[in-house]
């Protein structure tokens, strides 16, 4: 039992330095940072100049929102990618037939994103200081981190669910594109949830980040543990339905795409 | 025998409408289309609609906030699909019959290129229908002409500005990545979504290089109660003035890519 645990851990590791060493092959470092310089202050500025014409005066919401997103983004973009690549470069056939098991294969895959969506928005949060003048003085910077990391991994979840299309449909990329664009609307990023209709509520809350976005909203404002407990227990247990779907599905896709033989041919 | 030395004369209908109808074919079933022409704008409006919501006003500036998620969607669906064209063909193994054959590739992708704004008008016309039929916006009967002018100008800058980084992709390889960060910047610098004014001066030079920013705002100067007809024919002028610089810059592209292609055969570097 514990020979097999070791090797469950060495998997893990093994799987999350090769996502390092995939993440860092297909991006140079120039494209890299303006990825993560670039764009995000380019999602920004759309939202802000979008609230400006809407009547907002404050920008802090949109500014703190968005960076918040980042992580989750990162999370669930990565992951989703991480499965999908090993379609595109043809490699997923070889994963499929190995008898490594799919839990420290994946999730260690998710490591390098998580760590990469924490860089990411602290780079973010320079930014929005810098530009946006974001006062973090006032901040619970512990849990503020705390709640990012938990944002990053929480995400994971549903970057494994829609990486899992990629065993059935070559558009995983496109439909993880397309929720990452819906979480614009459901997560609480550029307004708060109650804004949204009733019966969009409550698909809000069903998804991960938007209790996750809410703590850390809370966490920058100097909230304490008290103040978010709820939101970052309710963030934590939704993150953990997640990961625990996607592996299911993962596996379930596994076991289908085995029985017809669809893996390189849909 | 006599052979006449007149070249028998080329239609070329044949050639344009099968590119088209190709090119909208593959747009229609693919899921990536859909996201960028439907899912994506329709987001953005969400957010402008509910940002608007936010804000107490029970309905949004219908203009910027729908009518420009449609174009920018069209945006998106064409910077994409005229970008990635020509690695689509390379990749495939189509690229090396296309330069072989009697049309040049510069009309092989001047052809795509409309056909690809013909796809993405898909958004476009979606949020026209959503602005009038769900938010029952009445456009007044004189605004018209004003509004299907600089529709037409603002395709042309589309077009444009589409052949243009369809060759620029042909010219280097290393653009595909740039291409990922040029969709939003664009986006913001052209103000599909929000007044050009909000834009701030350092970055205005930037902005008014862009043929879409002008077209942009003669279309929302045409919608305007009574259209200025006195600003608006400078916003068209300045646009399709512009457009032509683009068109200029390409054709020297093209020659660049054409050599690249037929004298130092650096085909596969494309």
């Amino acid at each position: 039992m514990m020979k097999n645990l070791m090797g469950n851990i060495r998997l893990y590791f093994a799987s999350a330095w090769y996502s390092y060493r995939a993440l860092y092959a297909w991006q140079s470092f120039a494209p890299y940072i303006s990825v993560k310089i670039a764009f995000p202050l380019a999602q920004m500025l759309l939202f802000l100049f979008m609230g400006r014409l809407a009547g907002l005066t404050d920008p802090l919401y949109i500014v703190i929102g968005n960076i918040l997103l980042l992580p989750a983004t990162n999370g669930v973009s990565g992951v989703s990618m991480t499965i999908s690549g090993e379609r595109d470069f043809r490699t997923l056939p070889y994963l499929i037939a190995s008898p490594a098991p799919r839990g420290p294969l994946f999730l260690g895959r998710a490591l390098v994103h998580i760590i990469d969506g924490l860089l990411s928005t602290i780079m973010a949060m320079l930014l929005g200081v810098l530009f946006f003048h974001v006062d973090l003085t006032h901040s619970n910077l512990f849990l503020t981190t705390l709640c990012i990391l938990l944002l990053s991994l929480t995400s994971c979840g549903m970057g494994l669910i829609l990486g899992s299309l990629s065993l059935r449909t070559r558009e995983a990329w496109t439909i993880t594109t397309m929720v990452v664009t819906a979480f614009y609307i459901f997560s609480g990023v550029n307004f708060p949830v109650d804004v949204l209709p009733k019966s969009l509520q409550v698909v809000s809350y069903s998804l991960p980040l938007t209790r996750g976005i809410q703590a850390a909203r809370l966490a920058m404002d100097g909230a304490g543990w008290l103040t978010i407990q709820s939101l970052f227990i309710g963030e934590l247990l939704t993150g953990m339905i997640y990961i625990g779907i996607g592996y299911l599905v993962f596996t379930w896709f596994e076991k289908l795409s085995l029985v017809d033989g669809q893996i390189e041919t849909v | 025998m006599f052979r006449s030395s007149k070249k028998a004369l080329h239609n070329p209908l044949p050639f344009i409408w099968q590119q088209i109808s190709i090119q909208i074919q593959m747009r229609a079933l693919s899921l990536f289309s859909f996201g960028l022409l439907v899912v994506q704008p329709a987001v953005f409006s969400a957010v402008g609609y509910l940002l608007a919501r936010m804000a107490g006003k029970s309905t949004p500036d219908l203009v910027h906030v729908i009518i420009g998620g449609g174009i920018m969607g069209m945006w998106s669906s064409m910077v994409f699909t005229s970008f990635f064209d020509i690695s689509n063909d390379r990749r495939s193994g189509t690229l090396e019959l296309i330069v072989g054959s009697p049309t040049s590739l510069t009309t092989v992708l001047a052809v795509r290129t409309f056909a690809n704004i013909l796809t993405g008008m898909v958004s476009m016309l979606l949020s026209f229908f959503v602005v009038i039929v769900l938010f029952r916006f009445s456009i007044p009967l004189r605004n018209l002409p004003y509004i299907a002018i600089s529709l037409l100008i603002l395709f042309f800058g589309f077009w444009s500005v589409g052949l243009f980084l369809a060759h620029f992709r042909a010219a280097s390889r290393v653009t595909g990545m740039f291409i990922n960060y040029l969709e939003l910047p664009v986006s913001i610098l052209a103000a599909f979504m929000f007044p050009i004014e909000y834009l701030p001066r350092w970055v205005m030079w930037l902005s008014n290089s862009i043929p879409l920013r002008w077209g942009v705002t003669g279309l929302n100067s045409s919608f305007q109660v009574q259209p200025a007809f006195s600003t608006i024919w400078l916003d068209w002028a300045i646009s399709i003035g512009i457009s032509l610089i683009y068109l200029v810059v390409t054709h020297f592209l093209a020659q660049r890519v054409h050599d690249m292609i037929r004298i130092t055969g650096e085909l596969s570097s494309v």
